[in-house]
């Protein structure tokens, strides 16, 4: 119904314009940011990439916020100072959160999600921990500084 | 296939002198089998056409039999006697007999059991000739286990395949009579025993063949006396401990559990301090401040004492590790205070030193991770670390320990248990799904390794990888007065999802054993966290418990 709503347009076009408002998304960047909250991170990462306000919206971490805790129980406001402190939720659930989730996808029970919420934020701290290190190489033989603590998480599992 | 006939004739002036002894021993039958070779015959060896390529294949063997050898294996060419020098063929069977069985001719008291499988012994002394079939058969196999790694993919010729699980069972048969030789202070032959575990671990890949190259090393030196320079280096093996915490689960585990009592522990708690007689990186420490920084009621004021050994560079690491920690206090609103103390050993410390509080002000933990077995090699140690940590008063004790017997009075014994144990370490390492065999892995094994030297090389007071399991661990603290704490669901879930995100989560296992939880491999226990409270104090774990 819509084409043939254009067919008939296409011959009025400067006309329309003043007759029919289009909806822009981007205008209601409130009904936006509703949407984005409940996409997963991948399609968030996706999203981000559409546009330079799309961009900015997907970087502002109350939207990670979201997708840490979704399936949690609303956690204590002390946390958002402390994971805002480590560095924030963008990287609590592309480090953490995610991977946990994922590898723990296969034996998950449903008492768990709290947990795991629990244990991605212990590691986060230890990551940030290493990431301390900095030019200050004492202590690894290897001599590169680069926080490794968390890579177990990144290694493919062998599945 | 055909030899270079030069290198014959270069390879020994011996059958022309001993030509003569061949009429007597040597019946060559001329009309079985065809025509001597006339170049050869030239020469004065006879070998019949027929048998050329044989000969050439087993001179070929014996060349890749030499180039893998070790280097006293080519002084034995000249010691052996060659009953017919002049028949090639079987002069160059005598060589690969050798090479394939450096032993020296067996001692009257050691008793050959055919299941270690010494038939390669040259000479008439063990066996006699008859029986050198399958003698032959047996070193034809090992000489292919030596070549068959580098070229029986190219060639053509009938190749017996090697069952490298026959060498992996020998392997470990030659790794308990070295010890056993050993044991029984039967150093020539101990000595011919770990040369030869040398090639036979050549022949294993992966685990098994790591595991016998540090046996057999520490083997080799305890039967030398050569002792690692860097072996009492402490603050070495800290540095170590780091891509062996990044590689496997088993310090993360140590921590997490560890973590959790000690929580439990300080829930209603408005300042703490722990006692970590081992700080290292301090690695242990971060996920306690966030799961503090995040107590409902908001966060304690908490002080940390760390204990370190004297770094060789007189750096203070120490206060490294205590200004990062500090850095990260400040990040997530912790109140924070650090101390810390050199010590060449817990048995050096007064309690006095560490400014205990009184326990209506301050609730103390103390720490040990892997920290308390060394103080079994000097006598009385564990008696006064274990008085010390009493008149800290402390509200819980964590202790994390190898669940292993290394510290049995008989020699063998332990070595069995060594072997067992760290066979299953290394298999873990092996199957945690590192895919790239990367510097951290190779880095993790030397720490292990640095183990095995110790346990089984060393004596004394330099022995300090004294493990004991948590059976006499748990008689020892009781004892000693304390009771045990028993470490909750909590610490069992954290534990059973950390080891779930580890690549092979389904080798890795939580136990819990009495109030104890242990991390093994498939069924076998590795280490053990338990944790204890002064009797006759009442534990804080069952208010918790009621909470939750």
């Amino acid at each position: 119904m819509v084409q043939t709503h254009h067919c008939e347009d296409h011959e009025t076009v400067g006309e329309d314009k003043e007759k029919r408002p289009k909806f822009f998304i981007n205008d209601h960047v409130d009904i936006l940011i509703e949407i984005l909250k409940r996409l997963d991170g991948r399609s968030l990462c996706v999203a981000a990439s559409v546009c330079r306000l799309w961009c900015t919206i997907a970087r502002n971490d109350s939207l990670w916020e979201n997708l840490c805790f979704r399936h949690v129980s609303p956690p204590p406001s002390s946390v958002r100072s402390v994971v805002l402190a480590l560095g924030g939720y963008k990287r609590l659930y592309t480090g953490c959160v995610r991977p946990v989730r994922s590898r723990l996808g296969r034996v998950r029970r449903a008492s768990w999600a709290g947990d795991e919420v629990q244990l991605s934020l212990s590691l986060f701290c230890v990551d940030y921990y290493e990431r301390l290190g900095g030019s200050n190489s004492n202590g690894r033989l290897v001599g590169e500084s680069s926080p490794s603590s968390l890579m177990f998480l990144c290694k493919p599992v062998n599945v | 296939m055909k030899r270079d006939h030069q290198e014959i004739s270069g390879s020994g002036s011996k059958p022309a002198e001993s030509s003569s002894i061949k009429g007597k021993l040597w019946e060559e039958d001329p009309d079985a089998g065809g025509m001597d070779d006339e170049l050869l015959a030239v020469l004065g060896y006879k070998v019949r056409s027929s048998d050329m390529a044989d000969v050439a294949q087993k001179l070929e063997m014996l060349e890749k039999v030499m180039g893998t050898a070790q280097e006293d294996g080519i002084s034995q060419l000249g010691d052996t006697v060659h009953f017919n020098p002049s028949d090639l063929s079987g002069w160059v069977q005598n060589l690969l007999i050798e090479f394939n069985g450096p032993t020296t001719t067996p001692d009257p008291n050691f008793n050959d059991d055919s299941e270690y499988d010494l038939r390669a012994i040259p000479g008439v002394a063990a066996y006699p000739p008859v029986k050198s079939d399958p003698g032959l058969e047996n070193t034809r196999k090992r000489a292919k286990t030596e070549s068959s790694s580098s070229s029986s993919s190219t060639t053509t010729r009938p190749v017996v395949l090697i069952d490298s699980q026959e060498t992996g069972v020998r392997l470990v048969h030659t790794l308990m009579a070295c010890a056993e030789a050993v044991q029984q202070d039967n150093l020539k032959l101990a000595d011919a025993l770990v040369k030869h575990i040398g090639l036979l671990a050549s022949s294993q890949t992966g685990a098994m063949r790591k595991v016998a190259t540090y046996f057999a090393e520490a083997l080799a030196r305890r039967i030398y006396r050569i002792f690692p320079p860097d072996s009492l280096d402490p603050s070495y093996n800290d540095k170590l401990q780091i891509p062996f915490y990044e590689t496997c689960p088993y310090l993360k585990f140590a921590h997490f559990t560890a973590n959790q009592a000690i929580l439990e522990a300080f829930s209603m708690a408005s300042r703490v301090h722990v006692i970590d007689f081992g700080l290292k990186q301090g690695m242990q420490w971060p996920a306690l401040m966030q799961a503090l920084a995040l107590r409902p009621g908001g966060p304690p004021a908490f002080r940390l004492t760390g204990i370190g050994p004297p770094q060789p560079d007189n750096t203070d690491a120490l206060q490294q590790v205590g200004w990062k920690l500090a850095q990260l206090a400040e990040r997530i609103g912790i109140e924070f205070e650090f101390r810390g103390f050199v010590a060449n050993s817990l048995a050096d410390l007064e309690p006095e030193m560490l400014d205990i509080r009184p326990p209506e002000i301050e609730v103390v933990a103390v720490n040990a991770v892997f920290e308390l077995h060394p103080l079994l090699a000097r006598p009385g140690g564990i008696e006064k670390v274990v008085s010390s940590i009493k008149a800290m008063k402390p509200k819980i004790v964590t202790v994390v320990e190898q669940e292993a017997n290394h510290n049995g009075p008989v020699f063998l014994d332990r070595f069995t248990e060594a072997l067992h144990y760290y066979s299953t370490l290394f298999d873990s390492l092996e199957g945690s799904g590192v895919a790239p065999p990367s510097q951290d892995l190779a880095m993790s094994e030397l720490y292990l390794g640095r183990q095995i030297c110790n346990v089984v090389a060393c004596e004394g007071m330099d022995r300090v990888e004294r493990h004991e399991p948590l059976t006499q661990w748990r008689t020892r603290m009781e004892t000693a007065g304390f009771s045990p704490v028993h470490l909750g669901s909590n610490a069992y879930k954290q534990a059973s999802m950390l080891l779930a995100l580890f690549a092979s989560g389904d080798g890795y296992r939580v136990e819990e054993n009495n109030g104890c939880l242990m991390l093994g491999w498939h069924t076998r226990p590795l280490i053990a966290t338990s944790a204890w409270r002064l009797a006759g104090t009442e534990s804080g774990s069952e208010l918790t418990q009621e909470l939750s």
